[in-house]
């Protein structure tokens, strides 16, 4: 239990810090806000005034001592203020809801895809650990779990979608279309997350191949597996109840943790394939320096994996009792 | 593999003809006699660029992981040597920057401090120490608790003659590893911010090409990808699977030596 409580005062230590960078950035940059309002040379050149200077610093809390402007930070945190776009002219939290879900779909699906098959093909090499299968395996899964994501993307996309037209080049769903029936909406949704989840997947399943091959090696040479095999078992049943099950378990906090990386696999690939979700809302973002913006669904992506994480790590202590003190 | 690129990155201005940052032919031009890899929009030659940008990726990588490498080994020794208050420091920050999602932080500070080369290894090193550091640390935690080097401290072996004659020896193979590790991810990380367009605008990295090239509109129903995109993509996969093998190869002849 005490245990429990370090990782909680970790994690929200963590997060501070986060905020507290995202709240110290903008500040740490040389020029003021005044800079910027003041226009170009070319325009009319208008120039704030000391009182609308004064006045401007009053209305947006500059005047008050860094201490408070922290606090009331928090306090709009709270409330969900997450700043207003300069681009978009709208309120932050609106445009990342709005855009997050898409996210969401292409990495969960990913995620999911990418446990099953590492699942798959990790025990299948363990179990014929040093046949040419597994070599081929290993290799293979090695350079995959390094090539960078959006390499992958670009290749998949002037396959698939440029040359061969089986899949869209960009989007999520067709626009400006009236659909007939939900499920034809459904097909066109999936029909377009196809090729960012193949390849999202393709670069993850990797990882979760060798975790998983160490992990089940080291249980094969376990004594209660020997046991299991001198009392006659069936190979079947030894392989998934007694070697997978104790194999998988320890894994469970170190594949969730996986979940930060794929979250920045999914921002490149949402830019290879043009994908509306939140990757690609920040890029627009920094190509326009919305800084508001870029810190708001930073915000949001820090939030939820470390949300993720945490559950994960609290659930395993609940799934694993040898952890458990 | 390596040595092919090594060699092309510290000779780029030798073994080409044409300059990488101004035009030199005609636009989109496909590969032939004068310019072998074909010319982008601008018509600067191909080959040049990823001569360039090889020395630009290289630059990143090592930098970061001579950086990271050794300040990462650095804490990781002290703190598993010293243990007490400045270990538990140590390891929560380590565990934070665990904790963060790695690529959406690179990019927010990136963005702030602006993408120059220099700014660009900074950021990629202060996420890249942690691993390292723990490594070391927990290598070094288990060699204190062997019995020769508990021998040598009560024959009174000061700490520097220990740490010089007796942990680093043992710990330089570890270190040297993780280097070649971070070395790929660096590189990786560099192009996949200079892929979002976070990249310095000036040096022109393989990243940085690919990123021009796919924002080209309509480059995919074009033949210009061809060689635009082609090349540096296969310059990049080449390196990164490069030094994956070649960190793969490092842990298993240091795993045989451990057993």
């Amino acid at each position: 239990m005490r245990d429990f409580w370090k990782t909680v005062f970790g994690y929200v230590l963590t997060f501070f810090l986060i905020i507290t960078l995202n709240f110290a950035l903008p500040r740490m940059m040389p020029g003021n806000p005044f800079v910027h309002l003041s226009g170009e040379d070319e325009e009319v050149f208008e120039t704030a005034s000391s009182e609308q200077v004064a006045y401007y610093n009053a209305y947006y809390g500059l005047d008050q001592p860094i201490l408070t402007q922290y606090g009331d930070y928090l306090k709009g945190l709270l409330k969900g203020d997450l700043g207003f776009s300069y681009y978009y002219k709208t309120a932050v939290l609106d445009i990342v809801l709005r855009r997050i879900l898409w996210t969401f779909l292409l990495a969960f699906s990913a995620l999911i895809l990418s446990f099953i098959l590492g699942i798959i093909l990790g025990s299948y090499s363990a179990w014929h650990r040093d046949s040419w299968q597994d070599r081929a395996l290993y290799m293979l899964m090695t350079i995959t779990s390094e090539i960078p994501p959006f390499l992958v993307g670009i290749v998949l996309l002037i396959v698939f979608a440029a040359n061969l037209k089986l899949f869209p080049l960009s989007g999520s769903m067709k626009h400006f279309t009236t659909y007939t029936s939900m499920g034809e909406k459904v097909i066109n949704i999936l029909h377009h997350a196809i090729l960012p989840v193949i390849t999202l997947t393709f670069v993850r399943v990797g990882g979760v191949y060798l975790l998983v091959r160490n992990s089940l090696i080291g249980v094969l040479k376990q004594d209660y597996i020997r046991t299991a095999k001198a009392k006659g078992l069936r190979e079947k049943r030894i392989q998934y109840v007694h070697a997978l099950k104790n194999a998988l378990l320890p894994l469970f906090t170190r594949l969730a943790m996986q979940l930060g990386t794929m979250m920045g696999g999914t921002i490149l690939v949402e830019n290879v394939f043009a994908y509306p979700g939140v990757g690609l809302l920040m890029r627009s973002a920094v190509n326009v320096r919305d800084y508001p913006l870029i810190q708001g669904v930073f915000l949001v992506l820090a939030l939820t994996v470390m949300t993720a994480n945490f559950a994960a790590d609290h659930f395993y202590r609940k799934l694993d009792p040898r952890v458990r003190e | 593999m390596l040595l092919i690129l090594l060699f092309m990155a510290v000779f780029a201005p030798a073994i080409t003809i044409f300059p990488y940052n101004r035009s030199s032919g005609p636009a989109l031009s496909p590969p032939a006699a004068p310019h072998v890899l074909g010319t982008n929009d601008l018509g600067v030659d191909l080959w040049s660029m990823i001569c360039h940008g090889a020395r630009v990726s290289l630059t990143i990588g090592l930098g970061t992981a001579l950086l990271a490498g050794l300040g990462g080994s650095a804490i990781g020794i002290i703190s598993g040597y010293k243990g007490g208050f400045f270990d538990e420091v140590v390891m929560r920050i380590i565990d934070m920057t665990v904790a963060l999602p790695n690529l959406p932080v690179m990019i927010v500070l990136a963005a702030f401090f602006g993408p120059s080369l220099l700014n660009i290894i900074l950021v990629l090193v202060l996420f890249s120490w942690a691993a390292p550091a723990r490594m070391v640390r927990a290598a070094t935690l288990s060699l204190k608790q062997q019995p020769y080097i508990q021998a040598a401290a009560h024959y009174g072996a000061g700490t520097f003659y220990l740490l010089r004659k007796h942990f680093l020896p043992e710990l330089f193979p570890l270190i040297a590893v993780s280097m070649i590790r971070l070395t790929g991810r660096a590189i990786v990380a560099e192009a996949s911010l200079a892929f979002l367009g976070l990249g310095d605008p000036t040096t022109g990295s393989w990243g940085l090409i690919i990123n021009h090239a796919t924002s080209f509109s309509g480059i995919y129903f074009t033949p210009f990808w061809k060689w635009w995109l082609l090349y540096p993509w296969l310059f990049l996969t080449m390196l990164v699977t490069s030094l994956a093998f070649l960190t793969r190869e490092f842990e298993d002849a240091l795993g045989e030596k451990r057993i």
